[in-house]
């Protein structure tokens, strides 16, 4: 059992006696945070939340037909029932999670499954189905890393070009970050929306604000990113106020030495220039979090106490802190694993998507109690699908896969893009090996999140430069 | 080994005469540069030495979990050559036969004779401290090159107890580690051999109980062993040239293999299941045809978690031909094994083929060189510990002690500091920055066992790494990761700041605190732990020097921690601050202060 690290620090606190020690930074940073509160209209706030399925998302078992044909299909590849053992859904099961789409509105994309076929959600999702019924979540089909748009026929052949080194988490995930299969050493498009969009923002701390460590996603070629400990604000010991302060008391020539260290133009080496860059922006950033958080009311809604809910728990409370913060634009990003379901895929897909669905729905339910619900957004995204064969008791790794997209901005209820077939044998829309070929590419995903998100035509072009080369450059999933 | 001369290095000699000279910093020069040392170094052979106890000092810096002035001594005492050769000669210190001790102890206090996890990191922390093992009649384990390069080893062969079976078995996890010890110094190809079929590899990469195609089911074979083996264990994802550039084609990188390879080995790695010894009535279900997906151990410390992989012939698929790597000089022609090998049989033939591949001596030399040297080696250092890879000098392939040997004794590695003097190096591992605080402060426990590895949480989330805790097969960072900034736009990689977020740069010096604040020689400043098993500081070795002459305390932690390389700027500034504390326990207040400043500090954090 996890028992996460703000415990141990109230715990510790409380054992010093909330002994109050001033900070050696930050003062006036966040001073400068808590009166740039009026520098943007209130209304004018929205937020992007990634939450990336470390692993690769068996989406075929998650988001499941359970009409004839289609079922049929599905059954061809996943051959064997749970209650036999295999990874099959019977079909009751799938009806009884009935996800119950809305009509199609003229001249919008979005409605029912492009098959046509009826569709149900996996069991253990029962909130995330609730808000997909309820217009507050959609389902984009099949999306994946691509180059161009391609056919079975195409990669069989060769003649169409693919990311490179398809299948490997690796690679594969880095591809999802950057939607720039084409370019090595990109940075990630959440990192690129920040470039343009840094502006926005009057605070001091980075846009881009990751609840899980460092991430190519929100690294962009001028904006640096934030992590914060999803447990709360953690100060370092030496400087004052952190868990075991007091047992060296007051410090201030330890300070001193500390900060000229660390001072910026202070080391010689490239490295060390680097070590000190890290060191320095924590505690900066750290005293800017810490000063906004510590002055918000406690958020009512609960959220499961998981590494997902955890995360996005912190992510809710910096989205009511985002007048303090001095920010109009946030992205998040969050991240799980296990999902790399190669074996025990029936027990551990149940455990990860019960932990998605929860904490994706208390993450909306504090959205609606801060009234900010039609202002975040919240995505899915993972290093890819997952075969439709099986190797026993699991499966191995695909390429395209289904998302979830979650918001009061959202076009709910609906699906979008192509729902691939699951057929085992002859399926026109594999490589000829199980993995479905993605129908709509990451670039069409991220370009849809990013207009809503306030990036202009000109700017989305610049972050996507491959997004041309596909039918079309929005969805439709947002408002 | 070629000797190598820096036509600059006089010209930079006389500069540092001048600056020392005149004390004086140019305006343009960042404070932390430091005044090259004269005539030190570059006149010998690389494998010549150490001449100073800066050198030895930096080169245990490298070679084990941290340089202690005993080490230091005996280092200067015999030489780097004859160093090795004793270090290549010790048998590994293990881990399993510790968890077999605890078992026997009594049961009080609470949880004493529990295994865990956490029972495995304090034998990991006692052989890489080399501190008075317990369960061996307090021997000290003396193999610190052995069990330094089995960590780098475990962060290139990953398994992990993040994975939900493993988190619970630390007796597979202790015997993985051992078999790495065990290998360190020996053949490539028996540790992929041993890698593969050990039991904490099989359930971690799923091929544990992988089967043969049955179209009738859809089932195929599990690719996840089959790739990662690949990827990350052996030729990797891009044809390399021998000093480990990619080639190119067209402008880009060449694939080392495709998805029809991956199907090939996936096919390879059918039929294997637990190893039986042990199992039976009043045991375990024994694996049979009949059992295949059924059985295995429940136990923990039975000898199926320790013991290789056995075969269960009716399940490896016999009737296809399987697509290998394949490259020139491959014995497979077209790189096609044919089919109808047993599971044993097409095992060897699939691992031959792994090994012999030419990517495999440029992919763990450049893998081993960042872990223990340099983020950053040229192509040529590449290039040479590759060479020794190929051929060890008596003709014999992949001898990974001669690779050791070659990494550490490079002209690069023993010089590179002064020839490439902004970029040398590499970020100090959080673990390494850890246990290099004990062995230099001569830490122990008054019981012999070792809590202190096992912070609450867990030393990962203090760190972001912890031994065999990573979160996946990827390792705690990757071999190409490009810290944002500089570094990226330098075109320079540094794997180990990938773990260094904003939350880490908080809690790795905390805990680092704790170690230098809480626990020392005088006794427990924060907390309390009852069970003998805290590593105290020996601060009092160092008390009488800082109380007296801080300058000789700086000076002896300049060559412990720094290998002497540190700036006249970090040493005034250090020194102000310890002058500073004044009072009765202003000795072990100095020594503290002057550990935590130094273990943070930029010039420290990177190994040079």
């Amino acid at each position: 059992m996890h028992v996460h690290r703000r415990r141990f620090l109230v715990r510790s606190l409380a054992a010093l006696g909330g002994a109050g020690l001033s900070g050696a930074f930050g003062s006036l940073r966040a001073f400068a945070a808590a009166t740039s509160q009026q520098a943007f209209p209130p209304g004018d706030f929205k937020a992007l939340v990634c939450i990336f399925l470390n692993g690769g998302n068996d989406s075929f078992n998650t988001i499941v037909p359970y009409s004839a044909q289609a079922y049929a299909d599905y059954r061809s590849s996943r051959t064997v029932l749970m209650a036999n053992g295999g990874l099959a859904f019977d079909q009751a099961t799938l009806q009884a999670n009935a996800l119950v789409p809305r009509a199609p509105v003229a001249g919008l994309p979005g409605g029912p499954p492009s098959d046509g076929a009826n569709y149900g959600m996996h069991p253990a999702m029962a909130g995330l189905r609730g808000l997909f019924n309820d217009g507050r979540a959609a389902i984009v089909g099949n999306v994946g890393t691509l180059l161009h748009p391609t056919s079975q026929a195409a990669y069989q052949a060769g003649t169409v070009a693919v990311p490179p080194q398809l299948f490997s988490h690796s690679d594969q995930t880095t591809t999802w970050q950057t939607s720039r299969p084409d370019d090595a050493n990109a940075n990630g498009w959440g990192g690129r929306i920040a470039d343009l969009l840094h502006a926005a923002n009057s605070g001091a701390i980075p846009m881009c604000i990751s609840l899980s460590n460092n991430n190519l996603f929100q690294r962009g070629d001028t904006q640096d990113s934030y992590s914060i400990d999803p447990s709360g604000v953690e100060k370092l010991s030496y400087l004052g106020e952190g868990p075991e302060s007091w047992v060296i008391g007051p410090n201030a020539a330890g300070i001193a030495a500390w900060q000229a260290l660390v001072a910026e133009g202070a080391q010689a080496h490239l490295f060390e220039r680097a070590f000190a860059d890290s060191s320095r922006k924590a505690v900066d950033n750290y005293e800017v979090v810490d000063a906004a958080l510590s002055g918000a009311p406690t958020l009512a809604t609960s959220f499961p106490d998981t590494p997902l809910g955890r995360q996005l728990r912190m992510a809710a409370q910096l989205v009511q802190v985002r007048g303090a913060l001095g920010m109009a634009r946030q992205v998040f990003f969050a991240s799980v694993g296990n999902y790399d379901t190669h074996s025990y895929q029936i027990d551990d897909q149940q455990a990860n998507l019960a932990q998605l669905s929860g904490a994706i729905t208390a993450f909306q339910a504090a959205m609606d109690e801060l009234g900010t619900a039609d202002r975040v957004t919240t995505f899915t995204a993972s290093d890819f699908g997952r075969t439709l064969g099986v190797n026993g008791d699991g499966t191995d790794h695909g390429w395209g896969g289904h998302h979830l997209v979650v918001g009061g901005a959202v076009r709910g209820a609906r699906f979008y893009g192509a729902m691939p077939s699951l057929r085992a044998n002859g399926n026109p829309d594999d490589t000829g090996y199980g993995q479905v070929i993605p129908t709509t590419a990451v670039d069409q995903y991220a370009a849809t999140l990013a207009r809503w998100f306030g990036v202009d035509t000109a700017g989305i072009a610049t972050i996507l430069p491959n997004l041309g080369r596909f039918a079309s450059a929005d969805l439709g999933f947002m408002s | 080994m070629a000797m190598r001369i820096d036509p600059c290095r006089a010209a930079r000699a006389l500069a540092a005469i001048v600056f020392m000279l005149t004390g004086a910093v140019a305006s343009a020069q960042p404070q932390s540069a430091r005044p090259d040392p004269l005539l030190a170094h570059g006149f010998e052979r690389a494998d010549a030495g150490p001449a100073t106890d800066a050198a030895a000092a930096r080169f245990l810096a490298q070679a084990t979990f941290g340089p202690t002035l005993e080490d230091i001594a005996h280092l200067r005492a015999v030489g780097y050559a004859a160093w090795i050769d004793e270090q290549l000669a010790l048998p590994a210190s293990t881990q399993v036969p510790y968890l077999d001790w605890v078992t026997t102890l009594p049961s009080q206090p609470d949880g004493n004779n529990h295994v865990t996890d956490a029972t495995r990191l304090e034998i990991w922390a006692i052989n890489a401290l080399g501190t008075p093992d317990p369960s061996r009649g307090n021997v000290r384990p003396r193999d610190a090159l052995r069990q330094r390069v089995a960590f780098a080893l475990s962060e290139i062969f990953v398994v992990s107890n993040k994975n939900g079976t493993l988190a619970y078995q630390p007796w597979a996890l202790a015997s993985w580690y051992d078999m790495l010890a065990t290998n360190a110094f020996g053949s490539y190809r028996t540790l992929l051999e041993d890698v593969t079929l050990h039991p904490a590899m099989g359930i971690y990469l799923s091929h544990i109980q992988n089967q043969k195609a049955d179209p009738t089911r859809n089932i195929r074979p599990d690719e996840n062993y089959a790739r990662e083996v690949m990827q990350l264990f052996s030729v990797g994802l891009v044809q390399l040239a021998a000093d480990g550039t990619p080639v190119l084609a067209g402008g880009q990188p060449v694939p080392t293999y495709d998805q029809a390879t991956v199907r090939g080995f996936a096919a390879v790695f059918t039929g294997w299941n637990w190893n039986n010894t042990g199992c039976g009535p009043g045991s375990y279900t024994c694996c049979t045809v009949q059992t295949y997906t059924n059985c295995g151990p429940y136990d923990y410390n039975v000898p199926a978690w320790k013991l290789p992989m056995q075969p269960i012939e009716p399940f490896h698929d016999t009737t296809s031909s399987k697509q290998l790597l394949a490259y020139p000089g491959s014995t497979l022609p077209g790189g096609v094994l044919a089919a109808g090998g047993n599971a044993r049989a097409e095992l060897a033939a699939a691992l031959d083929n792994l090994s012999q591949h030419p990517n495999v001596g440029p992919f763990i030399a450049r893998r081993l060189i960042q872990r223990l040297v340099t983020s950053n080696p040229s192509p040529a250092y590449i290039g040479r510990v590759a060479a020794v890879f190929a051929n060890d000098g008596q003709g014999t392939r992949g001898n990974l002690g001669a690779v050791v040997r070659a990494v550490l004794l490079d002209a690069e590695a023993r010089f590179g500091q002064w020839n490439d003097t902004a970029r040398f190096g590499k970020l100090r591992e959080p673990l390494v920055r850890t246990t290099h605080l004990w062995r230099a402060m001569n830490a122990a426990s008054t019981g012999g066992r070792i809590d202190t590895i096992n912070p609450y949480p867990p030393i990962e989330d203090w760190y972001g790494q912890g031994p065999l805790r990573s979160p996946s097969v990827f390792n705690f960072f990757r071999p190409d990761f490009r810290r944002h900034g500089e570094i990226a736009a330098a075109g320079l990689y540094s794997p180990e700041f990938q773990i260094l977020s904003d939350t880490m740069a908080v809690g790795t010096p905390n805990r680092l605190f704790s170690l230098a604040f809480c626990w020392h020689s005088d006794g427990e400043s924060c907390w309390t732990n009852g069970r003998g098993a805290t590593l105290y500081l020996d601060t009092a070795r160092d008390a009488t020097l800082a109380a007296s002459d801080p300058d000789a305390l700086l000076a002896r932690y300049d060559l412990l921690f720094l290998s002497g390389q540190m700036s006249p700027f970090m040493r005034a500034t250090l020194r102000t601050r310890l002058v500073a504390i004044t009072g009765a326990n202003r000795g072990r207040q100095r020594v503290q202060h002057a550990l935590y400043l130094i273990l943070n500090s930029p010039e420290y954090a990177i190994q040079k």
